[in-house]
């Protein structure tokens, strides 16, 4: 008997599926629910806006600086140009400082550009957050509307079950993760 | 003559990076934002290296790197992936379309041109 239930239960969560029309896939049962991962989506799209400004005036910022760099840097071998005839030691000195100052510098805004990149890598895991959200409230919607159609109380044991199948249909819906690092180090090179 | 660097990718700052580091090193460079637009703009020019990122909107690295191989000049053209990707999976279909080499952003700037002198020279 208990097994005749139990398979019972299965055949009623299938045609349950089946009858779901794709369309219907879409409406909402549960508004609260709805809600609830709308306003998730929406913190990460703020998340997202506000990485993708702050890297926007960081680029303007990088360009900027690296353009000023290079004009301190034409107008110090200028100055060495004209100061040379002289032949003024301790502003040949002074210059040579300016010249290791202006390539230190220079090291910096190429260690920028790998830094600089994280807006793109925090862009693409944002997104694929967003997804598996949109993807979990669909599939906990599913099981809201199959708990509405159903006359009697659900067991703990069947919501659980409903639950688990919307977690593990969320997982195999949601495309494998576009980013793998855990930090901004310089990523992997291969020649084919 | 400078060679012309066709660099692909759908994040503005990841294209201006790029095309900082390429043109401070003496290369021409056409700047795409997805495949599609890289297909149009391969066709406009004619590029010696294709730079191009995967996860992209309208058509991904992978489907511009098959598109390409089937034109004429892309036949031995270097075309480089980079990218956050870097599974094997993706790397062998990556490779098996006639990808020349693969590159897990974040990218630094030195390595990125000694690999790109190395492949066109």
């Amino acid at each position: 008997m208990a097994e005749m239930q139990l398979g019972n239960d299965k055949i009623d969560t299938q045609i349950a599926y089946e009858l779901v029309p794709a369309d219907l896939d879409e409406a909402l049962c549960n508004v609260e629910a709805d809600e609830y991962f709308m306003s998730i989506k929406g913190e990460l799209n703020q998340i997202d806006r506000l990485v993708s400004d702050a890297v926007n005036n960081l680029v303007i910022n990088f360009r900027y600086i690296s353009k000023l760099t290079k004009s301190h840097h034409d107008m110090v071998l200028a100055i060495e140009k004209m100061a040379a005839p002289e032949g003024s030691k301790p502003i040949l000195e002074l210059l040579e400082k300016q010249m290791i100052i202006a390539d230190k510098i220079e090291q910096e805004l190429e260690m920028a550009i790998t830094s600089l990149q994280f807006g793109d890598l925090v862009t693409q895991l944002l997104a694929h957050t967003a997804r598996q959200v949109e993807i979990l409230n669909i599939e906990l919607q599913r099981i809201d509307r199959q708990s509405n159609w159903k006359s009697g109380k659900k067991t703990s044991h069947v919501l659980h079950e409903g639950i688990s199948k919307a977690v593990n249909v969320a997982n195999a819906k949601s495309k494998r993760k576009p980013v793998v690092q855990q930090g901004m180090q310089m990523g992997d090179i291969e020649l084919f | 003559m400078a060679k012309t660097i066709l660099a692909v990718d759908d994040s503005a700052s990841i294209r201006q990076m790029v095309a900082f580091t390429l043109k401070g090193a003496g290369y021409e460079v056409v700047e795409a934002v997805d495949g599609q637009d890289a297909l149009d703009k391969a066709n406009a020019h004619k590029v010696n290296l294709v730079l191009t990122d995967i996860n992209m909107p309208r058509m991904d690295g992978l489907k511009l790197l098959e598109s390409l191989r089937k034109l004429t000049h892309y036949k031995t053209v270097p075309i480089l992936m980079l990218t956050t990707e870097s599974g094997d999976e993706i790397k062998a279909k990556g490779r098996a379309a006639g990808a020349t080499g693969w590159l897990v952003k974040p990218f630094d700037p030195k390595r990125l041109l000694e690999v790109i002198g190395k492949v066109i020279g």
